[in-house]
């Protein structure tokens, strides 16, 4: 079973913007290039045609780095994304070798991860097409062969397991930062 | 609750199908383009300020594209769906037979359609930049007003270039023709892309144009 990974909401709204941006960007520098050309095609050199190619080359330059940007924000997101899986996924791991120690059956496995996340016994019972008697039975052999007393000391002790990977993770952080400076 | 990617894997699929959603810059494009074929095609006047207008921010979001089709990511390039005929009739087959594959970017069929719309698009674009003159919307506006207002210089300028050179009139007689022809020939390949879109959408159970608008929510 895999947990669906999926980056918040509001993190992805950034890109959108930015290529919107970017064909705004390239709409508008058309016409100045059009202008310049038409005007140096027309006219001779002088300040004032001039200036124009510089801004119109400034604002094609601006294209081209947002492009860049784009692309990079792209990546990194992408990088982020796979990060979050694989965590996700050693958490699962995780989560699958305690319920071997636990000698869980597979029954249980199913109603123990659908616990983890959050449903209640009714839409477990739903989910799985069982009587609520049985999910009911199935929890309690679950919490008795993990010694805990019920479903909130069940969950906190997978989230205790995942708290210490983050502070262990955020101290692994600091020590790589004064040799990332010195490189 | 319960995720079926792992069992879309199984199968081969989830792991190497299209992105959802694709690249922000393909979707801001893709729509941009569909909006100005069809403004164009069947709205705004002929010739009016709107329409070359209009022909002229399609030019620059068709060479954005293009430009992604090279520094874009992966799934966005070209190398990712190269036209590829014998493929292509090989996937409509398959999708006769009911028998789907997925494919990482565009499918073969739907590679072909991608690049016969955007050649129809280039070739409408080219001949509509000849037509004006290469004249960019803001001069055309221009002239526009100037004639209202009762200074025709810019006709008689317009209509002794012409008159002199008759055979010019027939080119430019056949660059108009072109022009309408693949407009026409864009309007009815949106219509089939649209189909082949539905089509795929039904064989693979899976709804294509979701990914094209925003991702999983």
């Amino acid at each position: 079973m895999r947990w669906p990974v999926t980056l918040p909401a509001k993190g992805r709204s950034f890109p959108i913007a930015l290529a919107s941006f970017i064909v705004l960007q390239a709409v508008a520098a058309l016409f100045f290039v059009a202008d310049v050309t038409a005007d140096l095609w027309t006219t001779a050199l002088g300040a004032h045609s001039v200036l124009e190619a510089l801004v119109t080359s400034v604002l094609l330059i601006g294209i081209v780095l947002s492009v860049a940007q784009l692309r990079w924000t792209l990546r990194e997101m992408e990088m982020q994304g796979r990060a979050l899986e694989v965590a996700s996924g050693d958490f699962v791991r995780f989560i699958e070798r305690q319920f071997d120690s636990w000698s869980l059956t597979d029954a249980e496995r199913d109603v123990g991860f659908l616990a983890l996340k959050g449903c209640d016994i009714r839409e477990i019972a739903e989910l799985r097409g069982r009587a609520a008697g049985t999910i009911r039975a199935q929890l309690a052999s679950i919490y008795s062969k993990a010694n805990v007393a019920g479903h909130p000391q069940f969950v906190s002790y997978f989230v205790e397991e995942l708290l210490s990977r983050a502070s262990e993770r955020s101290q692994d952080q600091r020590e790589d930062q004064p040799k990332a400076a010195a490189s | 609750m319960i995720d079926l990617s792992e069992k879309q894997d199984a199968q081969g699929g989830a792991k190497i199908a299209p992105p959802d959603p694709w690249d922000p810059l393909v979707r801001v494009t893709h729509w941009v383009i569909a909006g100005a074929v069809l403004w164009n095609g069947l709205i705004s006047k002929p010739g009016g300020t709107v329409h070359v207008w209009i022909g002229w921010i399609a030019l620059v979001v068709l060479a954005l594209r293009v430009l992604w089709g090279f520094v874009g990511p992966r799934e966005a390039r070209f190398a990712s769906f190269l036209p590829d005929p014998r493929r292509a009739v090989a996937h409509l087959l398959s999708l006769l037979r009911g028998r789907v594959r997925e494919h990482p970017s565009h499918n073969p069929a739907g590679a072909i359609m991608v690049y016969a719309l955007w050649l129809s698009l280039a070739l409408v674009i080219a001949t509509g930049l000849q037509m004006t003159e290469w004249k960019n919307p803001v001069t055309i506006s221009e002239e526009k007003a100037a004639v209202a207002a009762g200074d025709w210089s810019v006709l008689v300028n317009n209509a002794t270039e012409s008159d002199e050179h008759s055979e010019d009139m027939s080119l430019s007689r056949l660059i108009k023709q072109v022009h309408e022809l693949a407009a026409n020939l864009m309007l009815v390949l949106a219509v089939v892309h649209v189909a082949g879109v539905v089509v795929e959408s039904m064989a693979l159970k899976r709804n294509l144009v979701r990914p094209m608008i925003r991702g999983r929510s």
